[in-house]
Order: structure tokens, then C-alpha cells, then sequence
């Protein structure tokens, strides 16, 4: 199993879309601090400022911008799936260890691995970021005030899922564009709206994205009122509740198919 | 027990047989070409033998096992299926070596493949830039990693030049006659194969037509003598006056059915006729083969 698992990973990384993501991930999170940064303490028009840059507040709310880079790692567990269908390595494979079951258990075990690393990538680069921000603000570096080890927790957990999520849908939809196209509406348009408007957060909590902030606990007025999520264990079991769908889903729809 | 045993097998995709009531069985030590039109139901018998296909009925076996419930499959069969399947932005070194981790085999048996198919040179090269010549070559190293006694390939000729089909062919022959391993190998084009193969099973719309040993389906048509001279006009009536059937062909040939090529010198002696030309015809595998699967 160890040795599938390790051919998995090789797969991802003998190729190139893994440092193209993880670069375009990181111009994404920069992104999102640098407006975090340019826009710090600034008034517009009478909404509420985003808090001054060496507040407590506006740490915590800059070390969860890495969040929005899950979507890469979903895209990485499409892609995982969806190659071996598109360039049909999928007969190798399969050839290579005919009980499917354990290919897909491999392909799980070896995303939400890589989800975690993209995670790690992430938190790391807000690490360079945001603390010599905060300092050279003037303000003080507290892990336990910023929220760090809960946030960073959440968002290697979220990560890492949404590798695995990935999987799951690359199982389902087969076809590598239709795969991605769908990861991103799905967490950038869908899960968003559902997410961000109150009257619709009833559902949006419990759909992954909602689950995943809960985790992270960003406690932050968007102009739309603060969001009601679940509990952070509420959201961590919603979450592990579709990665087991996922994973279900993901084996019955292989086992038994036909590779021609 | 043979190497492979294919009972009975049946597989129907929608509306169409593919694969309907196919048995044949291949010994260790010998190549048997599995031939047919393209459609015949090569690619979907090979499949089922692979566990990638699941037959509707009837059985195929590798060792007397189904493929799915080996060990440690890729040391026993070694198969070749369509040469498209590399992630192109791969090495043939890296494609190789997923292959090895996968299935528990050293590393350096990549190389070690990649040199006996005489990549070596590309083993760094993506595969975006192999010609289908290359593809097939390292499809083969992909077979031979785990060192199998079953080798099954599908149409590993494609895409071959005339050099990579001699080299194929007599690396075929070496699996088989040398190393004592069971190759089949499907083509829908005879001559790539009618040279190599020891045994022919042939299929066409999903149903075996004949099988046998090479000399069995050569020998087993009319037998014709080719006749050449300037004189043909005159020697066909004296043929014919002998019991002989003539076919006449473009000018100055006959084809001479029911006496063999000694009675016909005799024939050709007798009526003094000069002869240029006088071959005992091999009933070829070609016309056998179009002629038992056309109409079909």
C-alpha cells in the first residue's frame, strides 16, 4: 500500500501542473494580503474599516487568506483522477494492481497528503508575510492572540480534503476540463453565495466551504452581518462526512467499470 | 494447464457481440497470432483476459487464474495495449519507474527495460516527443518490467517502421522460443506476424473462425502449381488432357490445380514446351485469411 501510495505522489510530481498551481496559489493568497494590506484601517464611503494593520484583529484576518487557495488543492485531486482517464495511463495502472479498490484508496491517501503540503505551502507564505507586516507596523507577534494554531490547523485540514474532494469528483465526471471547471464554480461561485449571504448561510453551512470557515473561525463583518456557521467541531465532522461520501462514491464508480 | 485459457468468453457492449463464444488456449514456449478485421473482437478478448473488461460470460485465464486475483500480476503477464497511454509531459524513465514503485520492483528495472528495447538514449526525454515507433518500444519495456512468462500484446506493430517490425518480431520469437514464455499477439494485418507466429486463432465479428498451428491452416487449401512459358496455349489442353484444372492468369501464366509440379514437367516434356517458371504454390495465410473472414 505504502508503495501505491508513493507511485501516486510520483505521478503528480513527474509532471509540471503541481508548481504551476502552487505558484498560481500563491500569486492568489498574495493577492488577498496585499489588499488586506493596502486597505488596512481605510474608510470607504462609511463601511466599517478593516482594522489597522498592528491590531490582533487584522493579523488573525490575514492568516486565514490562505483559505481561498483550497480550491487549488481540489483541482490537484481532479487532476490526480482525471489524467489517467484522459491520457488513458488509467489501463497501466490498473494493469499494474488489478484490485481497483486499492488504487483509489492510494489516490485518497496520496491527495489529501499533497493537500496537506499545498496547505503548509500556504501557511508558510503568510508566515512571511504577515508577521513582518504586523511587526513593522508596530504591532506584536502572538501566535495564540493571532488564532494561529487553529486557523493553520483548519486550513491544512481544509486543504487537504479538498484534495479529496477533488478525487471524488474527477471519479465522477472523468472529463479533466469538465473536472476543474466544476471544482472552481462549484467553490468559487456556488459555495461563495451560499457562504457569504445570510439568508441563504442555513445551507451554506453545511456545504463544505461553509464547514471549512467554520473551522478557521473567521469572525469578520463583511458588510453583510457576521456569518452564522457551525461550531469548529461541527464543521470538522460535516467536513469528514464528505470526504467519506466522496471516497464512496469514488470507489463504486471505478471498481467495477469498464476500461476500454 | 495452459499458459492462457479462454472458455467460452462473451461480451456484449449495447447492442453489438463484440466477443461472442471465443475458446482458444495459448501453451508456453510459443507466439499465437490472434487475427481478425479490425472490429472482430481482438481488443475486447485481450481486455477480458486483463481484468479491464468484466466478460458476460465464459472464462478467461492467465495461469488458471483470473488476471484480477493474482499476487503480483505484473511479474506473471506483461502486456502491451494501445501505445497512446503515457502522460506526455512524463519521462520514459519516470513512466517506467511509477510502474516499479506500484508493483514492489526495483527501480532499476527501468533502465534495465528501457535498454532492452533500445531507449536508453530517450530515457529523459518526455514523451510528448516519441514517434508511435517509440511509444510502442517503451509500452514494451512497460511489459518486460516484471520479467512475465505471459506476454499479451495487442497490435504492437502499429506504428512500426519496417525495422522496428523485424526487430519486434524477432524479439517475439526470442520471448517465446528462447525464454519459454507464452506470446499472443493480435494484428489485423497478416504479414506483420505470418512470420513470427507458431499458432493462429482467427476471429472475425466476435466469433472464432479457425484456429491451428501455422502449417495446419497453409497446407490445408487446394494445392496449385505456378506454370510460366511462351507456349502456355499449347500446354493447357495437354494439362488439362492429364486431369489437371487450369486457371489461366496474365499471359504465359497458369495456375495448375490436381497434379503437383513433377507431373506437370512431365506434361511439359511430353509437349515440348519450354518452361520459365514452374513453383509449387504455398496456399498463403493472406488469401486464407481474407477468404474465411470476408462476408462475415
Amino acid at each position: 500500500m505504502i508503495g501505491l501510495v508513493k507511485a501516486e505522489l510520483q505521478k503528480l510530481f513527474t509532471t509540471r501542473l503541481w508548481w504551476i498551481m502552487l505558484l498560481v496559489m500563491l500569486v492568489l493568497v498574495g493577492v488577498n494580503l496585499g489588499l488586506f494590506i493596502g486597505f488596512a484601517g481605510v474608510s470607504q464611503n462609511g463601511a466599517p474599516a478593516l482594522p489597522e494593520r498592528d491590531t490582533v484583529e487584522w493579523a488573525r484576518m490575514a492568516w486565514s487568506a490562505g483559505a481561498d487557495g483550497n480550491v487549488f488543492a481540489m483541482i490537484l485531486g481532479v487532476v490526480m483522477m482525471t489524467a489517467e482517464y484522459r491520457y488513458q495511463t488509467i489501463t497501466g495502472t490498473f494493469l499494474t494492481t488489478p484490485r481497483r479498490g486499492r488504487v483509489i484508496v492510494a489516490k485518497l491517501v496520496g491527495g489529501l497528503l499533497v493537500g496537506l503540503l499545498f496547505g503548509l505551502g500556504a501557511l508558510v507564505f503568510e508566515a512571511v508575510v504577515v508577521i513582518p507586516t504586523v511587526l513593522i507596523s508596530g504591532g506584536e507577534f502572538s501566535p495564540a492572540a493571532w488564532h494561529i494554531p487553529q486557523t493553520g490547523l483548519g486550513i491544512i485540514a481544509t486543504f487537504a480534503l479538498y484534495a479529496l474532494f477533488g478525487i471524488g469528483l474527477g471519479t465522477l465526471v472523468r472529463n479533466q476540463v469538465a473536472g476543474i471547471v466544476g471544482a472552481v464554480v462549484w467553490s468559487y461561485v456556488i459555495e461563495r453565495i451560499l457562504v457569504a449571504i445570510p439568508a441563504l448561510q442555513p445551507v451554506g453551512r453545511w456545504l463544505p466551504g461553509g464547514a471549512a470557515q467554520s473551522l478557521l473561525s473567521i469572525d469578520v463583518d463583511t458588510g453583510l452581518g457576521r456569518p452564522e456557521l457551525l461550531p469548529a467541531w461541527g464543521g470538522a465532522l460535516v467536513l469528514a462526512g464528505y470526504a467519506v461520501i466522496f471516497a464512496l462514491v469514488a470507489s463504486a464508480t471505478t471498481v467495477r467499470r469498464d476500461i476500454t | 494447464m495452459s499458459a492462457i485459457e479462454i472458455h467460452n468468453l462473451a461480451k456484449t457492449f449495447g447492442a453489438l457481440k463484440a466477443v461472442d463464444g471465443v475458446s482458444f488456449t495459448v501453451e508456453a514456449g510459443s507466439v499465437t497470432g490472434y487475427l481478425g478485421p479490425n472490429g472482430a473482437g481482438k481488443t475486447t478478448t485481450l481486455r477480458c483476459l486483463l481484468g479491464l473488461v468484466t466478460p458476460d460470460s465464459g472464462e478467461a485465464l492467465v495461469g488458471g487464474r483470473r488476471y484480477t486475483t493474482l499476487p503480483q500480476p505484473v511479474t506473471e503477464v506483461g502486456a502491451v495495449l494501445e501505445a497512446t497511454s503515457f502522460h506526455p509531459g512524463r519521462t520514459a524513465r519516470n513512466h517506467l519507474r511509477i510502474l516499479c514503485t506500484a508493483a514492489g520492483l526495483p527501480v532499476q528495472r527501468a533502465d534495465e527495460a528501457l535498454e532492452q528495447v533500445g531507449l536508453a538514449e530517450a530515457a529523459d526525454k518526455r514523451v510528448l516527443g516519441f514517434s508511435l515507433g517509440m511509444r510502442q518500444r517503451l509500452a514494451l519495456a512497460s511489459a518486460l518490467l516484471g520479467r512475465p512468462k505471459v506476454y499479451i500484446l495487442d497490435e504492437p506493430a502499429n506504428g512500426l517502421d519496417p525495422a522496428g517490425i523485424e526487430w519486434l518480431r524477432g524479439f517475439l520469437r526470442h520471448l517465446a522460443h528462447d525464454q519459454g514464455a507464452a506470446v499472443l499477439v493480435s494484428s489485423h494485418v497478416l504479414p506483420e506476424v505470418e512470420q513470427t507466429v507458431d499458432n493462429v486463432v482467427i476471429i472475425a465479428k466476435g466469433r472464432l473462425v479457425r484456429q491451428g498451428t501455422l502449417a495446419e491452416l497453409t497446407t490445408n487449401g487446394e494445392p496449385a502449381v505456378r506454370v510460366r512459358a511462351a507456349k502456355a496455349a499449347e500446354l493447357a489442353p495437354a494439362l488439362e488432357a492429364a486431369g489437371a484444372r487450369v486457371e489461366p492468369a496474365e499471359d504465359g501464366l497458369l495456375r495448375v490445380h490436381g497434379l503437383d509440379s513433377g507431373a506437370v514437367g512431365q506434361v511439359a516434356l511430353d509437349q515440348r514446351v519450354a518452361l520459365s517458371e514452374l513453383t509449387p504454390e504455398r496456399s498463403d495465410l493472406q488469401k486464407i485469411f481474407l477468404e474465411l473472414t470476408e462476408g462475415r
